[in-house]
């Protein structure tokens, strides 16, 4: 970004370039001023925690050898500290190669489980959300009144919902498992196997995010003008032809911004799977957020692996991102 | 056999039936769970652990009572008030500011704000709280309601922006050098002549606001230390012991929490669809 | 208490582009005048407009209003009012408010604000809307809102940005005429932007036709038909357009078709070519029989009748690079489609042009 309006951008005289920059603040200080508080708080609370993160995941730093003294007490109450022998160092790249060749932890089981709990999600989101939007985006009576009751489950908490799911998924007695009997099938022990247990887990999460894909897509279906439609209808096309040739290009632009949030809060998405499996059984289930949240709170609290988790999990995203506005921008996409 | 002819707007009484059968099953779904625990909470604690499936059994409000009067509950609900309402105020000024700035001036350092708004979406929240807990720690917030309103304004704040950028885009710029002409600053401008015209677009934004504080956890069980400043997500833990959640106060602890998310979202849901359209379109 | 507004090689240059928007615009609005600024659209009318208003960065260059230079001053310190093509009113506010917003914002007393909201809206026969929004209203009336809102200012400038372009024809007529009657009323010194040549024509004191950034020239509306300055402003000023052609000139002569159009020794005498651009307007054509001196055959295409005057449209051949020509005819005596009719140009009436340069050459 250049900070030169004008067309002379060779060699500038000092006070003219001193009333450039001074133009420059003139036209600008109100745009700063406005961002200013936002990027303020983000960047204390996020990017800061993200630099310091990206540097712990080259230490060894746990909860016990954060301290640069150890102190004792000794008899008469005063203090003697002495230099923690124990501090933390740095290991460069040790955490990473531990964390990948599953030394620490079960990266790529957790990966495995990531990436299927996403598509899954996402792709169940998108489909469902389309096709409820569609449904009523048409005119009839009553729309009004199923659109709000649609939405409802994005009103819920989602450690609510992971409550309330589980309370169906209950394999004691758990509603679901109740009708299952009463319809002459087994019960199922939903949090015993890996896939129930993730199926249990991408049902509650679809639950919750389904209205909000639904709202978004509404609204992209409501942008499209209807002249277009009507263009199509004087074409001769079929209503299945003019859904794939007006409806999906016109929610293109929709679409590929909820595909990527929506892909990018899934793949984060903490509560669900924290709450509903828990990891059951024994870890199998869990993501990679939950993953690194376990390494840093759980038993011996370990700062640097999580934060190595931390730091992959951005890496991953970021790669993701950059090559989904590649392919935006290849379909002549702007985002 | 001659049959009066369908109007255009008319669809056959097939597919009609077909379209509100789909979208009854879809509403049961989306309705289903929240009237279950509806249900469950009126039953006594041994009824709500049956395997028989039963609409009512000895309907009480036995588990309210103990929820509202043996618990902290009325404490954990009011503290989330306050910080879900203070979350809404704050959140929704620094994204309107910001979206506003966005999308209306292009000045230097604009593309960085928006990779920042990116990026603060990828980092897991998790990893998060750790340091978040240092920084709350060494300014002395831990185990206060300002703690948890400035950790929700920093996860709510880049989606609401970008959203609200997008809402304020469907603004004619027009407006904004018709009210230059007559005599308004940038913040005048958007003060008196934005703001009032963005009002779906700022209900999506206390919607979306009000809901990540209300119902948050992880921050809440990291910073708040004292039973009486816990808020609701936080307190209800207490009733999930790791291996015998205590349903009955679960259950009736989950709806007294969804009736204000319901009532913030009736107000916003008229707005849901146009607010969230102009975000999602202009991305 | 007219003012005048002077540009001084005002220039915009949009960061990232090469070619200015408005290049080195020289533009002085005699106070009081209507100023009509036309040309297709991205010729820079509109920057032009909107740097007068301070709602566009000038990158070098001056303007004045009076005898301030308000080149780098916010648009309110300007006092200066302006006309939105789309109007551009605040939907949230009533008719009454939109208008009297200025001054609500400058501070005014209420009672005064309410008079002057009050007499405007006498003037353009608004009272009836004032607790109306917007939304309640037809495109004429929020067009005569927006100029309400201007005209409460009472400002030393009116800029209007294509007030009238979102009207239906009709309606557009009428808005012409009583906005320049208005102005003329008022005499408050006025630039016009607009796309349209009639519109620009009838409504302004003088008209200045710009193309690519440049301008090209500023004159009366007749000066402008009568005397074009180049063969751009030539073919954009007047409907249906002038006739323009490139034609190869020996001993002094032009070669139209079959007919040799004698040029005026000015005219010859600044050729550096051997060829010519020469244009003649469609009433400059006069029907003759065949083999008439200086006459060449057309075969009629189309005939456009309009019942007070009809239009010919034929081809001559593959010569001008417009291959149509058009032709004013009596409307009551048409020839018919297909024919092949003659028509020779009034001498005096002969537009000639630079081939290389497009400027106009001397024809006296």
């Amino acid at each position: 970004m250049s900070l030169s309006t004008a067309a002379g951008s060779g060699v500038t005289p000092g006070p003219a370039r001193r009333g450039r920059l001074r133009r420059t603040f003139d036209k600008h200080w109100y745009a700063w001023a406005m961002v200013a508080p936002t990027i303020f708080v983000l960047g204390a609370l996020v990017l800061y925690p993200l630099v310091r993160g990206i540097l712990q995941s080259f230490t060894n730093l746990t909860e016990t050898n954060q301290r640069a003294e150890v102190c004792s007490k000794t008899l008469g109450g005063a203090e003697s500290c002495t230099p923690n022998p124990d501090r933390w160092h740095w290991v460069g790249l040790h955490n990473y190669t531990d964390l990948l060749t599953g030394e620490r932890g079960h990266f790529w089981l957790l990966l495995e489980n990531t990436i299927v709990w996403t598509l899954a999600c996402v792709l169940l989101h998108y489909l469902i959300g389309l096709g409820l939007a569609v449904l009523l985006n048409r005119n009839f009576r009553g729309r009004s009144l199923y659109r709000v009751l649609l939405i409802v489950p994005w009103a819920v908490p989602a450690f609510v919902s992971a409550f309330a799911w589980k309370f169906l998924f209950n394999p004691k007695f758990g509603l679901i498992n109740s009708v299952l009997v009463h319809l002459g099938l087994d019960p199922v022990e939903w949090f015993n196997h890996r896939w129930t247990a993730m199926f249990a887990a991408v049902v509650t999460n679809v639950w919750l995010g389904v209205p909000f894909m639904m709202v978004a897509i509404l609204g992209g279906l409501q942008s499209i003008p209807a002249e277009l439609y009507e263009a199509a209808e004087m074409d001769g096309t079929s209503p299945w032809q003019r859904f794939r040739h007006v409806t999906v290009p016109g929610l293109r632009p929709v679409s590929s911004t909820v595909i990527l949030l929506g892909t990018i809060w899934t793949f984060n998405m903490f509560p669900i799977i924290y709450f509903v499996t828990g990891g059951q059984p024994a870890g199998e289930t869990e993501i990679l957020v939950t993953g690194s949240y376990r390494a840093a709170f759980e038993g011996l609290r370990n700062y640097s692996l999580a934060a190595t988790y931390g730091v992959v999990i951005l890496a991953l995203l970021v790669v993701y991102a950059a090559a989904y506005r590649r392919v935006l921008k290849s379909k002549g996409e702007v985002w | 056999m001659t049959r009066k002819p369908r109007g255009r707007d008319e669809r056959s009484p097939l597919s009609s039936l077909a379209l509100h059968a789909t979208l009854v099953v879809a509403t049961t779904i989306a309705l289903f769970p929240v009237v279950w625990v509806l249900l469950a909470s009126l039953k006594p604690q041994d009824a709500i652990q049956s395997t028989e499936i039963h609409l009512f059994d000895h309907p009480t409000l036995e588990n309210y009572r103990r929820v509202l009067f043996e618990t902290s509950f009325p404490h954990w609900f009011l503290n989330s008030v306050v910080v879900a309402i203070f979350t809404m105020v704050i959140g929704i000024s620094m994204s309107a500011t910001a979206g506003y700035a966005l999308s209306r001036f292009n000045f230097p350092g604009k593309r960085g704000v928006m990779w920042l708004f990116l990026i603060t979406q990828m980092f897991p929240v998790a990893i998060l709280i750790v340091p978040i807990y240092t920084i709350m720690a060494n300014l002395g917030l831990i185990d206060t309601k300002a703690s948890l309103v400035i950790a929700y304004c920093s996860v709510a704040v880049p989606f609401c922006t970008w959203m609200l950028r997008g809402y304020f885009d469907t603004i004619p710029p027009e407006l904004d050098d018709a009210a230059a002409l007559d005599g308004l600053g940038p913040f005048k401008t958007f003060w008196y002549v934005v703001l009032p015209l963005a009002r779906p677009g700022l209900a999506v934004t206390a919607f979306y606001t009000f809901l990540t504080a209300w119902g948050e956890v992880a921050y809440a069980i990291a910073f708040i230390l004292s039973d009486k400043n816990l808020t609701l997500g936080a307190g209800l833990q207490q009733f999930v012991p790791r291996f015998n959640p205590q349903w009955d106060l679960l259950t009736a602890g989950a709806v007294l929490i969804m009736l204000p998310a319901s009532l913030v979202f009736y107000f916003a849901q008229k707005h849901l669809v146009a607010g969230l359209t102009a975000g999602g379109t202009k991305g | 208490m007219s003012t005048p507004v002077v540009f001084d090689a005002a220039t915009r240059l949009y960061p990232g582009s090469t070619v200015p928007a408005v290049d080195r615009l020289d533009l002085e609005v005699q106070p009081g005048e209507f100023l009509a600024l036309v040309g297709p659209s991205g010729c820079g009318k509109s920057t032009s407009l909107r740097m007068l208003a301070g709602l566009e960065d000038v990158s070098s260059g001056s303007i004045r209003i009076g005898d301030r230079d308000v080149t780098h001053l916010r648009p309110k310190d300007r006092d200066i009012a302006m006309v939105f093509q789309n109007y551009a009113l605040y939907p949230h506010l009533t008719v009454g408010e939109n208008m009297g917003f200025a001054l609500k914002i400058a501070g005014v007393a209420k009672s005064e604000i309410s008079t002057r909201v009050a007499d405007a809206a006498r003037i353009l026969d608004l009272e009836r809307f004032l607790d109306r929004k917007p939304k309640a209203l037809s495109g004429g009336q929020r067009q005569r809102v927006a100029m309400g809102r201007a005209i409460v200012r009472e400002p030393q400038v009116f800029l209007m940005d294509e007030p009238l372009s979102n009207l239906d024809a009709k309606l557009r007529v009428s808005t012409r005429t009583e906005i320049a009657s208005l102005q003329r009323r008022l005499g408050i010194t006025t630039v016009y932007v607009t796309h349209d040549q009639v519109e620009a024509m009838t409504m302004g004191d003088r008209v200045a036709v710009l193309k690519d950034g440049v301008l090209q020239q500023v004159a009366a509306p007749l000066d402008l038909y009568d005397r074009p300055a180049n063969v751009f402003v030539a073919g954009f000023i007047g409907s249906p357009a002038m006739n323009l052609g490139t034609f190869a000139v020996e001993d002094g002569d032009a070669l139209v078709a079959e007919a040799r159009i004698r040029l005026p020794r000015a005219t010859t005498d600044a050729l550096t070519t051997g060829e010519v651009v020469l244009g003649f307007r469609p009433e400059s054509l006069e029907r003759v029989p065949a083999g008439t001196e200086g006459a060449f055959a057309v075969e009629v295409l189309v005939v456009e009748e309009l019942g007070s005057e009809a239009f010919l449209y034929g081809s001559l051949g593959a010569k001008l690079h417009n291959p149509q020509l058009v032709a004013k005819v009596e409307p009551r005596s048409v020839p018919a489609k297909g024919s092949v009719v003659h028509f020779r140009v009034d001498p005096e009436r002969l537009h000639a042009f630079s081939t290389t340069t497009g400027e106009a050459l001397p024809t006296a």
